[in-house]
């Protein structure tokens, strides 16, 4: 029980600590006591890095991917993008991938073999969130 | 390239990171999240329209092209310094949850690993959204901070255990807008060895096990999972609940067989079960007949999932007239008006569990959370460690002693 403190004295460490911060340390052996502390941001194993895709000199004639997920406003959001596209580059052409599942990935199963038909067609893709 | 509101811009960019491209190019936008006004909409590509086409055709950096690897190796040690000196280095680092930490100094958490007979390093698991890797060293560390004991360590880690079952659905519920907090149900005899509270005032503050074990997971949340708030956690209003949510059933004063074991466990076994509310309602019924009782938290509104807690005297009513746990679940599903957004269909067995718990009193209460993302309840049996009765001797006897006036 030694080094677990009870919540009287839990209380008692707010007040010294908010003291401290604020630049009143109270005297005394417990505000002195020098601790050497461990770190709890965990480590992580190293993930192999990789570059975008090499980006196209013009969307002029290009085949543009509009990837909207789940949520409401991801499609409209595409919609209207598709639409500035046009507008702006008429001889793109533009394909919709909605992804209908909550938080999906699809590039796993059971989709992975359509996300990945439709990807691979697509001269630059533009992911909508909906947030 | 990647279109999102102006506030998750830091939030994609991690999530890219995590998938290991750094470079992913993320544009902001004002438009509403989850907006369904047109011109809220037309007015927001608008105004992203150039830079979208610029992130599309504009030639990649260098670091874009061939990003470095970013080997991060932490140090064990992460400070010298005084109390005071130790809460502010953490509150700065941001790995605190607002409240003074106590220092996880090699001493203590060595005193909080006696609470496992695992290794130090062993991996519990891998922390989304991070991949942080949850040895029971950081478990450790992260229960010290929260002021948990040793006792506390074997839920932690069933906790740890349960958060990475894909059933959770941790991924979404960790780091929505939807602000969910993980509730923690035990069951089995631990609660009583460690001095759960499952009775009066059981989710309000003064009870060590129920406050310390909920901060804990906070934290560990945070510092292994990685999921910092409104950076990678992007609760919209956040939650009081996320500072600890946990609670025990009242099994002593339940007439029924307790959630553990309708989840398939022995009774002398010792469980968490995990889910993820953000809502919390309390009402008392018209009648405390049983059918007042039932049609009261069938109007409620549990949807899928839900947490549906009945008092004791409430439940000693339903089984004094007859009415077994399987009785009262299926009178909500017949009278429940509530339906999933996400699913057809009326309310279903496994969408929500009734747990008996809380003191004396009149009041019932529904902790909702979602359904319809092929999540479900996930319960782990918690494993104690050899010297688990020198602990409870140890630690179980610290209790508040109120004086009387």
């Amino acid at each position: 029980m030694r080094r677990f403190f009870p919540v009287s004295a839990v209380t008692g460490i707010a007040v010294m600590a908010i003291f401290s911060w604020s630049g009143c340390s109270p005297s005394g052996d417990a505000a002195e006591t020098r601790y050497e502390v461990l770190s709890p941001w965990a480590e992580v194993d190293p993930i192999p890095l990789r570059g975008i895709s090499a980006r196209v000199d013009t969307l002029e004639g290009k085949k543009i991917g509009l990837f909207a997920n789940f949520k409401r406003a991801a499609v409209p959001i595409a919609r209207e993008v598709e639409k500035k596209l046009k507008e702006r580059f008429p001889d793109s052409e533009i394909s919709l991938y909605h992804s209908t599942a909550p938080n999906v990935d699809e590039s796993v199963e059971p989709d992975a073999a359509k996300f990945e038909a439709w990807a691979k067609e697509l001269d630059a893709v533009i992911a909508m969130v909906g947030d | 390239m990647l279109l999102a509101n102006n506030g998750f811009v830091n939030d994609a960019r991690s999530a890219a990171s995590g998938k290991g491209m750094p470079g992913v190019r993320v544009i902001g936008t004002p438009i509403a999240c989850e907006s369904t006004v047109a011109e809220d909409i037309r007015a927001g590509i608008d105004g992203a329209l150039d830079e979208i086409i610029a992130a599309l055709i504009d030639p990649l950096t260098e670091e874009e092209e061939s990003p470095e690897k970013f080997v991060e190796t932490p140090s064990r040690i992460a400070f010298k310094g005084t109390l005071g000196e130790v809460n502010e280095f953490y509150y700065r680092k941001g790995w605190g949850d607002g409240l003074p930490i106590l220092p996880p100094s090699e001493e203590a958490v060595a005193e909080m690993l006696t609470g496992t007979d695992l290794p130090a390093d062993h991996v519990v698991a891998k922390l989304i959204p991070r991949m942080g890797k949850a040895t029971v060293e950081k478990i450790a560390v992260n229960a010290v901070m929260a002021g948990a004991l040793p006792t506390h360590m074997p839920l932690l880690i069933a906790v740890v255990d349960a958060l990475s079952d894909p059933k959770t659905r941790f991924d979404t519920f960790e780091v929505s807008t939807g602000s969910w907090a993980p509730l923690v149900v035990v069951n089995g005899p631990v609660r009583n060895d460690i001095r759960i509270n499952c009775s009066s005032g059981m989710m309000s503050p003064g009870d060590i096990a129920n406050a310390a074990i909920g901060r804990a997971v906070g934290l560990i949340v945070k510092n292994i999972g990685g999921a910092r708030k409104g950076i990678e956690d992007m609760g919209t209003l956040g939650d009081a609940m996320k500072y600890s949510l946990v609670i025990g059933e009242n099994e002593e004063n339940s007439p029924w067989e307790p959630l553990h074991v309708d989840f398939g466990y022995g009774k002398e076994d010792s469980t968490v079960t995990v889910m993820f509310p953000n809502r919390y309602t309390q009402t008392i019924p018209a009648q405390t007949t049983p059918e007042g009782i039932a049609s009261t938290l069938a109007g409620m509104g549990p949807g899928a999932l839900s947490c549906m807690i009945v008092i004791p005297d409430h439940a000693r009513i339903f089984s004094q007239e007859g009415w077994s746990k399987k009785q009262v679940k299926e009178f909500i599903m017949e009278n429940s008006g509530r339906r999933d957004s996400r699913r057809a269909g009326r309310l279903q067995d496994e969408d929500f569990m009734l747990v008996v718990a809380g003191g004396p009193g009149v009041w019932m209460g529904l902790l909702g959370s979602a359904g319809g993302f092929g999540n479900s309840f996930v319960t782990r049996k918690i494993e104690l460690p050899q010297s688990w009765d020198v602990l409870k001797k140890k630690y179980g006897t610290m209790v508040p002693d109120y004086v009387r006036y």
